[in-house]
């Protein structure tokens, strides 16, 4: 067994059949792991992290360590990370006044027989801090809380149908995730119903033609679907979500997983003024510790009373001291308007350098949870380009998903970007000019 | 020349090589679908040859003669790689073409999107053309295989799927290599529109399972 911290440390195992074009040697001990990973493990990596997510031969598959705003690859290399743990990073990896307390309690035990006290406070807190919510549950993961949120919905109206917009992430269920196996189909799947997002009149058809069955309508705060550019939604949106489901008796779910204290500590439904009566956060709550929650209006206290949630882990103590001190810690370095400030530098700079190069590149979504595509090439083509030449510079900005400003993202290294992004824009256009893909 | 299958929906039209007409010269009737399955994969089965048309014996000879070469060619140990990707990246998108339709897959060919994929492996190149439920298969020239970014270099098409040697293709085709491990050790490259190509990856689940191998 080799050493399992990872970076630089000869994973053992061959490589075999790299491309031409590839980088085997600066992800020589990343692709090591990955072949000794694909004897053991199915598919090498699984999920979202999967290679053929990002660009191969461009990224690293496996990660050592990360400290501020910086990653490091098992082979040593460095990148400025705005995937930040796919959101979860908040105030930056390793932060010492979240990583401090949650240590200490981690010495001091974690997983206790009953719940810490700490979990009174921090439910108390959060009720406090996020608009219009009474009560909070803690779970582990995303899919945990919307799938207890929609479980909440279905039980309280005694209704099936759970409305959703199309190429939403709300986990990976069966219920609600992309692997549409006919078995899922025609069970946990059977009565879930999309439609486009902010599109009232497809919305006002599915409410009619699901009248009497329908228990929830689950949206993120934003749409932010993979593979495309983020929407905003229109007021005129929110409010029809509202009507319809004042009309149906049904309730309105707010996903803010990916989004959450990024773009209002109050929560995004504060930012876009919606009003759920159930709301999902994760990710960035404890600034990468496994924790996420799921708040809810009175009226449906009752219900989420009677269901008997549980989970080994849920109630883990060190998570919830370090979603407490990433609460503080946000608010100390500056908290969402730094984090719009710097996302503002982002976005034009990088729209700016594109015009420059020939392109019509746009970062599309909030300022903190910006992501760029080109208008000119919607199957992303220019996207993989661009992002494998960041790669390359040190910079890691995924191809496919949203990506992240964190506050541990300095002036400089926005700054150290453009100057990486005005060479891969350079790169892209000799490319463009010249070249396939 | 025709093919039909009792119970097994629309019959299949082949045109030999050098045939000039249009009609079919034969149909060739497989009374039910065990039969058709077993000729088509090798063994012996009941086939029907009903003449339609001049040039009949000269067609059911050809048939003859191109299917068993086809088997053989899979088969056999020393077949040039080349060619063992040809076959089995032809039977695997026209496998395609033909599954794509049936109700099992309406769901997965809803949420893929609609497009072109270029597929290449060396100088093998096709391009699958995904629109609703349905996968229509040409052959091309590699260059319009190719997943070309400028403008004015179309049709590029939407997603790329090519394959760094032949060998891969193989590999990735039996079943001796996963997708997503070539994918990740980049004997497979893809690139574009992802959903489109993973999409197809999907449906290739299907239809491993109809023909009883990991394709």
């Amino acid at each position: 067994m080799s050493d399992i911290s990872g970076e630089e440390s000869g994973a053992a195992g061959g490589i075999s059949g790299r491309g031409a074009d590839t980088q085997d040697s600066r992800f020589a001990a990343s692709m090591a792991y990955f072949e000794r990973a694909a004897k053991v493990i199915p598919g090498g990596i699984y999920g979202s992290k999967s290679p053929g997510f990002l660009v191969p031969g461009h990224f690293p598959y496996y990660l050592s360590r990360a400290r501020g705003s910086r990653i490091y690859d098992a082979d040593g290399n460095e990148f400025i990370d705005y995937l930040c743990g796919y959101g979860s990073q908040i105030v930056g990896y390793g932060n010492p006044a979240v990583d401090g307390p949650a240590l200490e309690q981690a010495r001091k035990g974690d997983l206790l027989n009953q719940p810490h006290p700490v979990m009174v406070e921090l439910a108390e807190r959060l009720v406090g801090l996020v608009n219009d919510m009474d009560w909070a549950v803690f779970v582990k993961n995303g899919t945990d809380a919307t799938t207890l949120a929609t479980s909440i919905a279905r039980a309280d109206t005694r209704k099936q149908v759970i409305i959703s917009a199309e190429g939403a992430y709300h986990g990976a269920a069966n219920w609600c995730s992309t692997n549409v196996f006919p078995v899922f189909m025609q069970a946990e799947q059977r009565d879930v119903r999309f439609f486009p997002y902010n599109d009232i009149q497809a919305l006002e058809a599915l409410f009619a033609a699901n009248r009497g069955n329908i228990a929830c309508i689950i949206l993120t705060p934003y749409h932010h679907p993979t593979y495309k550019p983020q929407q905003l939604p229109t007021p005129e949106f929110l409010t029809a979500v509202e009507r319809l489901c004042r009309a149906e008796s049904a309730y309105f779910i707010m996903d803010d997983i990916r989004a959450n204290f990024r773009l209002d500590v109050h929560g995004s439904h504060t930012f876009f003024g919606a009003h759920p009566d159930l709301i999902t956060m994760g990710k960035a709550l404890a600034n990468g510790y496994p924790i996420s929650v799921l708040l809810g209006t009175d009226g449906l206290r009752k219900t989420a009373s009677s269901f008997f949630i549980t989970g080994t882990y849920w109630m883990s103590a060190v998570p919830m001291i370090a979603a407490m001190a990433t609460l503080d810690e946000m608010e100390r370095m500056g908290g969402t308007a730094q984090l719009a400030r710097h996302g503002r530098m982002l976005k034009d700079g990088l729209e700016s350098l594109g015009r420059e190069a020939g392109f019509r590149a746009r970062v599309s979504g909030p300022l903190a949870i910006p992501y760029m595509t080109f208008d000119e090439d919607p199957d992303l083509y220019l996207n993989q380009r661009f992002c494998a030449a960041m790669a390359d510079r040190g910079v890691f900005m995924h191809p496919h998903h949203n990506w992240f400003i964190s506050l541990a993202h300095t002036e400089e290294d926005i700054a150290r970007t453009l100057e990486a992004a005005r060479s891969a824009f350079e790169e892209l256009r000799l490319f463009s000019s010249s070249e396939r893909f | 020349m025709k093919l039909s299958i009792r119970g097994a929906g629309p019959s299949l039209h082949l045109r030999v090589p050098q045939s000039s007409s249009r009609r079919p010269s034969l149909l060739l009737f497989f009374p039910n679908i065990e039969s058709a399955v077993r000729v088509l994969s090798g063994a012996k089965g009941t086939a029907v040859p009903i003449p339609l048309d001049a040039g009949v014996l000269k067609t059911l000879a050809f048939f003859r003669r191109a299917s068993n070469r086809a088997t053989e060619l899979l088969r056999a140990a020393d077949t040039p790689a080349a060619i063992r990707a040809r076959l089995l990246l032809a039977a695997t998108l026209y496998g395609l073409e033909a599954i794509a339709g049936e109700s099992y897959l309406e769901r997965r060919m809803q949420i893929i999107p609609d497009g072109v994929v270029g597929v290449r492996a060396g100088e093998i190149a096709y391009r699958a053309a995904k629109e609703g439920r349905t996968i229509h298969v040409d052959r091309a020239v590699p260059a319009e295989a190719d997943g070309v970014v400028s403008a004015v270099n179309s049709p590029r098409p939407d997603a790329v799927l090519s394959f760094a040697h032949y060998q891969s293709a193989i590999d990735v085709l039996s079943g001796k290599r996963q997708a997503v491990v070539a994918l990740g050790s980049g004997e497979v490259r893809i690139g574009g529109l992802l959903p489109l190509v993973q999409g197809l990856f999907a449906v290739l689940d299907r239809l491993s399972w109809y023909m009883g191998v990991e394709v």
